[in-house]
């Protein structure tokens, strides 16, 4: 018992370190911009550049996109099947799965090979190439950030409709005189809160940080800004990693308050 | 003409062998407290279903009130209906959910107010309007979905099994609260539950349903005194199975053991000296020193 316990407490330890020492180390060198003691100055070099703000912000504006798109379709999908073809969500699940078979190099270069040039369908052409002005590439960049955001999304919400017996409730409204819209906006919704939030913040994590799809669409970015910087500049860059893990942990924080907040007992009494 | 006509309705659901429901006729009338009573399995639910319109009937005609409900979908029905696991909506409080079907209906605020307060009253829960289910027992929270689902003042109420989950001290006193409010509001009911004493003591009539068929249905004293099939004598009450003689069907001779009984009622379709079965109810047998006349 005892010597299991100690294995444990090692293991655990030696986790910890493996994880916060490099993210440390980072914070320690992203002080040392000014020679011989420790400051802000790489902060502040990396704010002053007005492309950081930009990107930050462009990636911000897409990241709120993916997440109204993402939950526009994986909501009533999720919803969908679990009331009337449970069976199917094997097959969902696969699907949303594809991102995590298929590298992101390989979705882009489809997109661009696809929608670059004028969509036809047995040569009547449907709309035109998606490429060719920067609003359409960001409706094609988010598009894309949707299919990375699935697995993440798709599992968040499927995972809160399976804490309410969603098939019960749906009945007592609809023979209570709701429709489809008014039983998934007051009450489906309401009780995925938690899940969506949490769905949200993950696909906002992802978006922010991503690089390859921003920069085979060549959009201004947040990720090909860093990874540009990281190139012919040594402390900006850590300084922006300590920035994005601050970020990311102030998100984590949040799900975690929102969960807590929202812990209510049964969820529609015994079975 | 009854309020509510189920002809032969039936039910298969795909890739079934057997109908969940077939054969399945009965009018209900205005006002009637109807219970479905049977093993599990045997479409209770489904039927209860059917005329909610969360199933669609394979076959046969489900009338309301004159009118043949199977094209209208369930949230044009106007029918309330109880569930055995409540089904309050987690994110409203009491009041919000007694008056969501209002809400839905586009009642004007102050209306609501005054009709959930009355709702309220009548489940006598009129302090925890601000609760949340969670908040609540067991027995609180069907008291609610019983109130929301009257509220909207259905034409029909259907109730699927809404003691079931319920310890037995509660279910005893909600099963007469459930009662005192049908019978106070005059509403048409369906009262489906595979507990005999709940449908023998609630219903005007008990409908016994045995593998998708109706066994008997009639009022609960004759259920229970007259079942028409073994199933029936079996299903409801307790009883001991006895082989006798038939000696006389005209005066319901019997004899067990060679001593002769009096069944007290005259044996149709059985002849002299054939072997029948007769099914007896503890309670019902009297003893006298002096012969043995039933
Ligand atoms: N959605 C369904 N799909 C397939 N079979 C079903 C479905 N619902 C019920 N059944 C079957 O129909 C029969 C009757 O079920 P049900 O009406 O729920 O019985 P009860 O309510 O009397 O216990 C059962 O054999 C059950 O397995
Ligand atoms: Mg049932």
């Amino acid at each position: 018992m005892r010597k299991v316990a100690w294995v444990a407490w090692i293991i655990y330890i030696f986790g910890i370190l493996y994880f916060v020492l490099p993210l440390f180390g980072t914070f320690i060198f992203s002080l040392q911009k000014s020679r011989g003691v420790l400051s802000l100055s790489a902060y502040q070099s990396a704010f002053a550049d007005p492309k950081f703000l930009e990107t930050f912000l462009f990636s911000n504006v897409m990241a709120v996109c993916t997440i109204i798109v993402s939950l526009l379709l994986v909501v009533p999908t999720a919803y969908w099947v679990q009331l009337r073809v449970p069976s199917w969500r094997p097959a969902v699940e696969f699907v949303t799965l594809l991102p995590f078979v298929i590298p992101a190099i390989v979705l882009v270069f489809g997109l661009i090979k696809t929608f670059g040039r004028p969509v036809t369908i047995f040569g009547v052409p449907v709309f035109p190439a998606l490429t060719t002005s920067a609003l359409s590439t960001d409706f094609l960049l988010v598009m894309a950030y949707v299919v990375l955001s699935l697995p993440y999304m798709y599992r968040a919400v499927d995972n809160g409709l399976r804490a309410m017996d969603v098939r019960v409730l749906t009945e007592a409204a609809q023979s209570l005189g709701a429709g489809w819209g008014t039983i998934l906006w007051r009450i489906i919704i309401p009780n995925l809160r938690s899940a969506l939030l949490s769905g949200a913040l993950l696909t906002f994590a992802i978006v922010v940080g991503e690089l390859t799809i921003a920069t085979f669409l060549a959009r201004p970015a947040f990720g090909p800004y860093l990874a540009l910087l990281g190139n012919h500049k040594a402390y900006e860059p850590a300084a922006l990693t300590i920035i994005s893990f601050a970020l990311t942990w102030l998100a984590m924080g949040l799900i975690d308050l929102v969960t807590r907040g929202s812990k209510r007992g049964p969820l529609t009494g015994a079975h | 003409m009854a309020f509510l006509e189920l002809t032969n309705v039936r039910k298969v659901f795909p890739n079934a062998q057997t109908p969940a429901v077939e054969d399945f006729n009965l009018n209900v009338n205005a006002g009637e407290f109807v219970s479905f009573l049977g093993p599990s399995g045997c479409g209770k639910t489904t039927t209860l279903r059917m005329i909610a319109g969360f199933e669609t009937a394979t076959s046969g005609s489900i009338v309301m009130d004159g009118r043949d409900i199977t094209p209208i979908r369930p949230n044009q029905r106007n029918i309330g209906m109880v569930f055995q696991s409540y089904a309050l909506f987690p994110n409203m409080n009491v009041a919000d959910n007694i008056g969501f079907g209002l809400k839905v209906g586009g009642k004007s605020k102050p209306e609501i107010k005054e009709r959930v307060g009355e709702m309220l009253a009548l489940i006598k829960l009129e302090e925890l309007g601000n609760r949340y289910p969670y908040q609540l027992s067991g027995g609180q929270q069907q008291r609610v979905a019983l109130a929301r689902a009257i509220a909207i003042r259905p034409q029909l109420l259907l109730l699927d099994e809404p003691l079931s989950a319920l310890d037995a001290k509660i279910r005893l006193s909600l099963r007469n609260e459930i009662r005192s409010i049908q019978r106070q509001l005059g509403i048409t009911t369906v009262y489906v539950t595979h507990d005999q004493e709940e449908a023998l003591s609630l219903s005007d009539r008990v409908v016994v349903m045995n593998r998708g068929l109706i066994e008997q249905v009639g009022p609960p004293f004759e259920i229970y005194n007259f079942p028409t099939t073994e199933f029936v004598a079996s299903f409801v009450g307790t009883l001991n199975l006895l082989k006798v003689k038939v000696i006389d069907p005209a005066t319901g001779a019997i004899q067990v053991d060679g001593q002769t009984f009096f069944t007290g009622r005259p044996l149709v379709n059985h002849a002299a000296g054939e072997t029948a079965q007769i099914a007896l109810r503890p309670g019902i047998v009297q003893s006298r020193q002096h012969g043995a006349r039933r």
